[in-house]
Parts: structure tokens; C-alpha cells; sequence
């Protein structure tokens, strides 16, 4: 077990304690533990990712900072943790995305991307000379075949595909919230609503669209998936995964 | 200062690049035929002929934008292959590329090109300009030295106004306000040289590109069939696919239908793809469902 | 000659009403030698989707094993089944990835897809031989006989044929086709793919 100072196991990450832990791994969950809270739940025709956006200083320039990324058309993802690492796995997320794409000619399914950065977090914690990612992430995700998913991603490379999750500070509260106030034919706009309220539990300081940041998933009607690709065969089908606006953000705070 | 050695001075090569597809196939051409294939050449057993797309390729600035135009046919030596092919590519919402030359040059470098605009477009966080996908475009052109048989049209509006291109295979570009491309693209420069104008209304210039594209599909062996054509405005993207469609399959008079029973054959084997399900009960009642 | 003659070898494919049909000459040939009259050129890639591959010979048997190889490991990674136009792409890019050492072979591909409502669509394509798709609405044609399919498939082929009528008309243009060029004929093979089931046939045709 991991002691303070991280005992005689904490040198080289690729050596098991013998207790079967690898304490490197322990170590960046507990980074992750001390990121901000970031929550996904899925509804009956949508899924919500949130987080909160926290700056050190009122001098820092939040609007270019991006916690909640697009991967491609159809999935996004949001992390809590170590903001430099979860920038290179989204890089690493859009090239295995677009070389799919390049193979496929469609994009890849959410399990499958998730699959693939699962691997590299894993890689990592198998490699010489690396240390683990210190991002716990939640990727939401539309395809054709399981149609809305979201999945979480630990830095040990395991997932798990949720209905509603946490991660980050307040992830034990935050889903003792979710558990109370989930259920299965939740629609979209209550979902983003559960999740604003979600963050207001031990959020600090004012919660503002600078202060938030919300990804949502919409499901296309049949309609919509008969009518095909925007733009003639060689078109892209019309995205799932998007950003809210600021505008849009404060619009919800303020119901 | 105590100097020490690197322990392992590269990366594994799997710890830098993500997994799968890439494990499949890597990314670039890939020569183990090329052995072989000169072998049978040398034989005087040639390489047979890819799709091309002979080609009338357009396009043209106008009062609001850009306008891009294309025949649909694609051909194999003397035969047509497709009489209603794509060759206007999508680069991106607002930016979208004309292909002449090897048809299967033209679809990968504009999808490739494709992808990796997306890929900057999320990282810089706004909207990519034409004169990226254009280097881009001729960057990768001059590093294949010709070899890759794309010549394209590019056009599109950004945030610095609307830009069109031609990009040759060797990676050369021209920026010009009406542009031609392809075995037919002096009928076409033929009819923008007498009638092009600058500040052209939409629907004017629409019918310029549309003449253009007809001269080339009348004129000129390598075209025919209909016409695509592409408004690219700041705010908005029409791609009108087959708007107009001057050669239409001809009705035949009467139905060609075999009576059923024509043709004999010899063997035949059905392979059901339904799942039938049939229980049989062995021995005693059946059990008690209610 | 080319070395699409070296084997010889042709494959036609046509759309019907919710079927579709996928057909070729059975002769392998060393030149104007012809050695067997029972070589596959059409294989079965899932329940619902066909390959042809005319062209040279080893190539046919290279080509059918890589993509028996990623289909099965498309299959297993994302748990269903690959679905047409997936395939063509992946077929595409596979072709593709040799620009500049190609496989001397001209795929033809006849499938059906699901529609998002549940229902069931035809789906022909055809690449050459370095990838570029062509996704016709009525027929695609390819191998050594392909200028004589052209002519007569675009005579006899009319849309919504039933697959009976389908198989009538695929066969009589691939065997009166294949009958005027001297590298393909010696028996062909129908495959006629419906919504739920797959006629196979091989015709009687001229062995000369």
C-alpha cells in the first residue's frame, strides 16, 4: 500500500507492491481526486457532459481554456485532472478518429474510440520511462449501432460504460446525488438540469458560463439518419456531439 | 555538473502512436508489389488503366463568393466508367475542392487533405482558411513530385474574404478570379474569357458556371453527363448535386425482361439467412406454462 | 496484353427491387491456356455482402485472405457484423494503400444495408484497381470481358426486378457477354441476395 513518501515501490511504476497495487497508478487517481468535478449522464435521447471551470487567479484569461473537447462529429469528451495530460490524449483521440475515418469513410463508434484511449492510457502504464495519465475522463458518444453512449476512462486504462457518472473532487457526493435523482426515461433538458444542480452541490465560488462548461449529445431522428450525409455522398453526416454557447449556458443557469 | 548518459535514448515506438488502426496499416504507401510489378512489366504485361476523370472542372469568384463546377464523368481509356460521379470534394463546410486527373488520386489527397483540416480546425479553435488546405494541397502535390495524378480547383470563403485556386500534380497554384481545369477546360475558359465579369450576381454567375460546364460536356470527349455545381458564401454552402441534367437515359420503348426459366442452369444452392426455430419435445408433457 | 489477361477472369453485379445479384465466369487461364473451369472469383464476406475479384489470379487469393482478415477482426473489435458501404471503403483504402504497387485486380462489391428504419437497401460498388469507388445505381462491371458487359448490361438491365427477373437478366447479360471474349466463359455463377436468403446457381454455358 502506498505510504506517504510512497515507499519502495513509487521508483519504478512497473513494479507491483506485494499487495498486487501499482502504486504509480494509485498516486494518479489521487491527482484526479484533487481535479475539478466533472459529471456525464446519459438521457433517453441524449447525454450531458459537464464540468466546472476553476482558475487560480481572477488574472487569468479563462476563455481559452477548454476542459470539455470534441474528438470528431460524434463524440466529445471531459476530464478532471491534469489539464497538460488530458491535451495530449485528446490529440492522440482525434488522429485515431480521423485514421478510422480515413479506413472507414464514417467515424469511429464510441466504444471503439474509447477502446483505443483506454490503450494508450494502459501503454503507459506499462512502459519504461512514462508515467501514467493523471486524467480520469468521460466520453460521450453517438453511433449507429448502440446509438448514445458514455463511458468513463480511469488512469489505469480499465472503462466502464455508465448512466450517469462523476469524477474529479466531489465525484463520491456528486454521485450519491445522481443515484437519488437519476432514472431511465430522463429527457435531455432535465438531464442538463440535474447536472447544473449536481455542480451547485460543493461547487465554490459563482456559478456563471464562465465558470461552466456543458458538452451535450443529441440523438438524430430516423428521419434525420434516412436523409444521410450533409453535402452529397463524399458529405459528412451532421454532427451529434456539440458545445453549448455561453449564451446557451446562461440560459440554463438562469431556469 | 554531474553528466549522465541517456538510458534509453528512443521512445518504444508503440508508447508514441496510438494503437489501432494503425496496427493494420501504417500510415503512407506501401511498395511490396512493386517488385513483382516490375518483374510482369518487363514481361510486357503493362499496368492497367486506372479511372480518370477526363473532366470539365470550374470555378468562378461572384458578388458574394465562390461558385465551383463539375461534369460527372469518369473514364477508363475509351469507355465510361461512371456517368454520375462526385468530383466536387468536401475539404470542409466552407471549403470544397474540384478533382481532375486519376480519380482515385483526386478522392484520397481531397480526403486526406480533409481530415487533417478538421484536425487543425480543432486545435486552432475557428474556422481553417482556403490557403491552408491549398498548402496543404501542393505541399503533399511536390513531395510525390507528379506522381500523384491530382489537379484541382479549390475554392471556399473565410474569414479573409473568398479565395480560389487551381493546383496542379507537381504543386504549382495559380490564385485567379475564374479558373478552368481538365481535358475540357479550354471549352470552359472559352466561355468564361467572353463572359465573365467582376461583382457578378448569384444567379448569373450560377448560369456562367453551368454554360462553362455545358461547353466542356458537349465539346469534349473526356466529359459529359450532368452538371454539380457549388455555392460557397460566407454564411452558407448550397451544393447543388445534378442541377442540371442535359443528358437523361432515354426511355426505353419497350421492357427487356427474360420470361423467367431463360437461362439453364446446372446446380443450385439456397443459404437461409433466417434463423428458423423448431421445438421438439422429448418425452413426458409439455411443461406447464401457465 | 495485359495482365488482367494473364488469367483472364470477369464479374458483373446488378441491383434489383430490395435485392441484389452478383455474378462471374468460372475459367482460371495461363494466357490463351485455359487450366480450370472451376475457379471462385466471388466470395462471402458477411450474410449479406458478396466480393468479386477479377484480375490476376494470385491476387484474388492474396486480396480474399486480407479481407477475410479484417472483416473477422472487424467483427470481433466492434462486436456486429461490417456493413456494405463500411466495407467498400475499407476495400477502397486497402487498394489505395498500394497506389504505387497495385494489386492487379478490379473488386466488385453487392450487398445489402440496413436502413435506420429497419429496413433493407441494395448496395452495388466497383473500384479500379488502385481503389476508386464508383457506387452505381443500376449495375458495375470489371475483368477482361468488362467493354462487352457495359454494352449489354446497359441494354438489358431496367430497375425494380424481382429476383427471379434479376437473375434472368444478370445471366444473360454475363453469358452473352463472356461468350465474345475470349478470356472469360467456361460456366458462371449467379448469387442472387435477398432479404432473407442467398440463391447460388452455376449456369450452363459454352466451354470453348
Amino acid at each position: 500500500m502506498a505510504s506517504a513518501d510512497g515507499g519502495a515501490y513509487s521508483y519504478s511504476l512497473t513494479v507491483f507492491s506485494p499487495s498486487g497495487k501499482l502504486v504509480q497508478i494509485e498516486h494518479a487517481l489521487a491527482a484526479v481526486s484533487q481535479g475539478t468535478t466533472s459529471l456525464g449522464i446519459k438521457a433517453s435521447n441524449g447525454i450531458v457532459i459537464a464540468t466546472e471551470k476553476k482558475t487560480s487567479s481572477i488574472l487569468i484569461d479563462d476563455s481559452m481554456l477548454d476542459k470539455v473537447a470534441v474528438v470528431c462529429p460524434n463524440i466529445g469528451i471531459v476530464y478532471s485532472g491534469m489539464g497538460p495530460d488530458f491535451r495530449v490524449l485528446i490529440a492522440k483521440a482525434r488522429k485515431s478518429a480521423q485514421s478510422y475515418w480515413k479506413i472507414y469513410g464514417e467515424y469511429p463508434p464510441t466504444r471503439v474510440l474509447t477502446q483505443e484511449i483506454a490503450t494508450v492510457m494502459q501503454q503507459a502504464t506499462q512502459s519504461g520511462g512514462v508515467r501514467p495519465y493523471g486524467v480520469s475522463l468521460l466520453v460521450a458518444g453517438w453511433d449507429v449501432n448502440r446509438g448514445p453512449t458514455l463511458y468513463q476512462v480511469d488512469p489505469s486504462g480499465s472503462f466502464w460504460a455508465w448512466k450517469a457518472s462523476a469524477i474529479g473532487k466531489n465525484m463520491v457526493n456528486a454521485k450519491t446525488f445522481l443515484e437519488k435523482r437519476y432514472n431511465d426515461d430522463i429527457s435531455l433538458e432535465d438531464a442538463i438540469h440535474t447536472a447544473l444542480l449536481t455542480l451547485k452541490e460543493g461547487f465554490e465560488g459563482q456559478m456563471t458560463e464562465k465558470t461552466i462548461e456543458i458538452g451535450v449529445i443529441t440523438v438524430p431522428s430516423i428521419a434525420e439518419l434516412e436523409e444521410g450525409k450533409i453535402g452529397g455522398e463524399t458529405g459528412r453526416p451532421k454532427p451529434t456531439f456539440r458545445k453549448l454557447s455561453e449564451e446557451e449556458v446562461r440560459d440554463y443557469l438562469a431556469l | 555538473m554531474h553528466h549522465t548518459k541517456p538510458l534509453c535514448p528512443k521512445p518504444p515506438s508503440n508508447a508514441s502512436t496510438m494503437a489501432s488502426p494503425s496496427i493494420y496499416t501504417s500510415p503512407g504507401f506501401n511498395f511490396t508489389n512493386e517488385l513483382r510489378n516490375n518483374f510482369m512489366a518487363e514481361k510486357g504485361l503493362p499496368l492497367p488503366k486506372a479511372t480518370s476523370t477526363g473532366t470539365t472542372i470550374v470555378g468562378c469568384l461572384f458578388k458574394d463568393g465562390i461558385i465551383l463546377g463539375a461534369d460527372t464523368r469518369a473514364t477508363e481509356g475509351p469507355i465510361v466508367a461512371d456517368k454520375n460521379c462526385e468530383k466536387i470534394h468536401y475539404i470542409t463546410e466552407s471549403i470544397r475542392c474540384c478533382g481532375a486527373g486519376t480519380a482515385a488520386d483526386t478522392e484520397f489527397t481531397t480526403a486526406l487533405i480533409s481530415s487533417n483540416m478538421e484536425l487543425h480546425a480543432l486545435s486552432i479553435g475557428r474556422k481553417p482558411r482556403v490557403v491552408t488546405a491549398m498548402t496543404m494541397l501542393k505541399q503533399m502535390l511536390f513531395r510525390n513530385q507528379g506522381r500523384i495524378g491530382a489537379a484541382l480547383v479549390l475554392g471556399g470563403v473565410d474569414s479573409t474574404g473568398p479565395h480560389l485556386f487551381t493546383i496542379h500534380p507537381h504543386g504549382s497554384t495559380d490564385k485567379l478570379p475564374y479558373v478552368t481545369m481538365g481535358s475540357g477546360s479550354l471549352a470552359a475558359m472559352a466561355v468564361f474569357e467572353s463572359g465573365w465579369q467582376p461583382n457578378m450576381e448569384r444567379a448569373a454567375a450560377l448560369d456562367l458556371v453551368k454554360a462553362a460546364i455545358s461547353a466542356g460536356i458537349f465539346n469534349d470527349l473526356g466529359s459529359g453527363s450532368n452538371i454539380d455545381a457549388c455555392i460557397i458564401t460566407e454564411s452558407q454552402t448550397d451544393m447543388l448535386r445534378n442541377v442540371e441534367m442535359p443528358n437523361p437515359r432515354v426511355q426505353k420503348e419497350r421492357g427487356y425482361t427474360f420470361r423467367r426459366g431463360t437461362t439453364a442452369w446446372k446446380t443450385e444452392s439456397v443459404r437461409d439467412l433466417v434463423v428458423k426455430e423448431e421445438i421438439t419435445f422429448v418425452g413426458g408433457d409439455a411443461m406447464d406454462t401457465t | 496484353m495485359s495482365i488482367m489477361e494473364l488469367n483472364g477472369g470477369s464479374v458483373v453485379a446488378m441491383v434489383g427491387k430490395d435485392c441484389v445479384a452478383i455474378a462471374s465466369d468460372l475459367r482460371l487461364g495461363n494466357q490463351a491456356l485455359s487450366v480450370a473451369t472451376n475457379f471462385q472469383k466471388i466470395f462471402p464476406v458477411t450474410d449479406r455482402i458478396y466480393l468479386g475479384l477479377p484480375g490476376l489470379a494470385t491476387d484474388v487469393t492474396t486480396l480474399r485472405e486480407r479481407f477475410r482478415f479484417r472483416v473477422n477482426m472487424y467483427t470481433i473489435k466492434e462486436e456486429r457484423e461490417i456493413e456494405p458501404e463500411t466495407f467498400a471503403h475499407l476495400v477502397s483504402s486497402t487498394l489505395y494503400e498500394h497506389r504505387f504497387g497495385p494489386y492487379y485486380i478490379e473488386p466488385v462489391m453487392a450487398g445489402l444495408s440496413k436502413t435506420p428504419s429497419g429496413g433493407v437497401k441494395p448496395f452495388i460498388a466497383a473500384t479500379d484497381l488502385i481503389g476508386c469507388l464508383n457506387f452505381a445505381k443500376d449495375f458495375v462491371v470489371a475483368g477482361t470481358a468488362s467493354t462487352k458487359l457495359y454494352g449489354v448490361a446497359e441494354g438489358l438491365w431496367e430497375p425494380d426486378l424481382e429476383p427471379e427477373d434479376l437473375f434472368e437478366t444478370i445471366s444473360q447479360t454475363l453469358l452473352n457477354a463472356v461468350d465474345r471474349d475470349a478470356f472469360s466463359g467456361w460456366g458462371c455463377i449467379v448469387h442472387v441476395i435477398t432479404k432473407d436468403k442467398v440463391i447460388t446457381r452455376t449456369l450452363k454455358g459454352r466451354m470453348d
